[in-house]
């Protein structure tokens, strides 16, 4: 057994060892927070230290100068509210007596004989950010304008939640006869099936349920969305569908939802 | 069998496995230096900085409003592309970029985690929710690129795809003096 100490730095193997490592240590560093950052064509830092951060993985927040700005309205609705996913039965009930103004075009129990939408059984959050945007005016209509600005939050949040609340149209439509474009969207030209987001396959926050929804009123907002007549849909979602359905296809969507294919 | 047949064998099975030893640290050897070479010629590199940014409110301020969505010319002479990947399309849905010029992509996700990957290019990259993806890039030749979600992210992740066209420089640019942002959705 050797006498010598093996922790001392008079032992030649420790501090060949121990400075080896530092050596290491200190090269991967220079090329992992300052070389390498730098050597990068792209790289746009404002000094050592921010280099070193950047290549800690600290982040910063995107910042961004010389934005284009909308000239119009953006659906500004906030969907997470608990109170649209799990209503009181005072808010229910706040909401059946708000909604006595809407009976004459959406109908006494949500059902409508005018081509309005059925508000039977909508999701609450459809309805509280079609009322909020038609109240902001990301979502103009010359009928439903006007109801809408007289609303504060808590009545589009009740409204909402009688809405939810009442029974939907039962559907009595044959499910063999599912459109093509309905059932399995049309992948080569950037469709997903309907029922990816609009609840019969999966369900997407704020897009409404179809089925029973007059063939009149889906129609007409399709050719909004296609023609950009209709902009109140977050980021365009709903404008990059329309847009590539043919003529023929938002008549078949239309009526299979209405229940009169 | 003499000791002198088993001494002669021994020496024959130590040439065979100094060989397959080579044979192996060669080929070790080989790949390491591919690994190297690939990494450092043709890798995309990972992003030089984590940016974040919340998800709920891209659309409402900020780079990724929709009006600020598409194609745009730096001071430097360089173009930025802005999209956005939600369930299940990307906006804008057609992009249009210069042949030969620097182009930043910067991309975010408005819901899930959707992925970026232009085909025939070794752009790829992963749109996470909350944060900013960004990825430079250089088209050599004009043409049009797929530009499928490589993610999947929920059942209509199939219909989810943007087109990227590139297009001649004089063309982009004549068509970029008269609007901030450029896109080819029609």
């Amino acid at each position: 057994m050797n006498p010598e100490r093996l922790l001392s730095l008079t032992n030649r193997w420790f501090s060949t060892s121990v400075g080896l490592t530092l050596v290491i240590f200190l090269s991967s560093a220079i090329c992992g927070f300052l070389l390498l950052p730098y050597a990068d064509a792209d790289s746009r830092f404002s000094g050592i230290w921010d280099a070193i951060c950047n290549a800690a993985g600290f982040p910063v927040k995107s910042s961004a100068t010389d934005i284009i700005q909308p000239e119009f309205k953006i659906s500004g609705a906030t969907l997470g509210l608990a109170e649209l996913t799990s209503p009181s039965p005072q808010s229910i009930g706040r909401g059946a007596t708000l909604a006595q103004q809407c009976a004459i075009c959406h109908g006494p129990e949500g059902v409508s004989r005018a081509d309005a939408p059925n508000l039977a059984g909508q999701y609450a959050q459809v309805i509280y950010k079609q009322l909020h945007d038609f109240r902001s005016g990301a979502r103009t209509n010359a009928t439903m304008g006007p109801f809408a600005a007289h609303m504060n939050d808590r009545d589009m949040i009740d409204l909402a939640a009688y809405y939810a609340y009442l029974p939907r149209i039962p559907s009595s439509r044959d499910s063999a006869e599912v459109p093509l474009i309905v059932a399995s969207g049309a992948p080569t030209r950037g469709i997903a099936p309907c029922g990816s987001c609009h609840g019969t396959i999966e369900r997407k926050i704020g897009s409404p349920w179809l089925n029973g929804q007059p063939a009149a009123y889906i129609e007409a907002q399709l050719r909004y969305f296609a023609s950009g007549a209709r902009r109140n849909d977050t980021n365009q979602q709903m404008r990059n569908i329309a847009r590539a359905l043919t003529d023929d296809e938002i008549k078949a969507v239309a009526s299979y939802y209405a229940g009169t294919q | 069998m003499t000791s002198e047949d088993h001494a002669a064998s021994a020496v024959v099975a130590q040439k065979i496995e100094r060989r397959w030893a080579a044979i192996s640290i060669l080929i070790v050897v080989f790949l390491t230096a591919m690994a190297a070479v690939a990494g450092i010629h043709q890798a995309t590199m990972p992003q030089a900085r984590v940016e974040i940014i919340d998800p709920e409110k891209i659309h409402l301020s900020g780079e990724f409003v929709e009006t600020n969505l598409g194609s745009a010319i730096e001071p430097d002479g360089s173009v930025t592309v802005r999209a956005v990947g939600q369930q299940y399309s990307f906006t804008p849905q057609c992009i249009l970029v210069p042949v030969d010029t620097k182009v930043t992509f910067r991309a975010t996700s408005a819901d899930v985690v959707h992925g970026l990957l232009i085909q025939q290019t070794n752009v790829n990259t992963m749109l996470v929710p909350g944060y900013v993806s960004e990825q430079v890039a250089r088209f050599s030749r004009v043409g049009d690129h797929l530009m499928p979600c490589q993610e999947f992210c929920s059942v209509g992740h199939e219909g989810m795809w943007a087109m990227v066209k590139v297009i001649d420089r004089n063309e982009f640019m004549s068509l970029a003096a008269s609007k901030r942002r450029v896109s080819c959705v029609e």
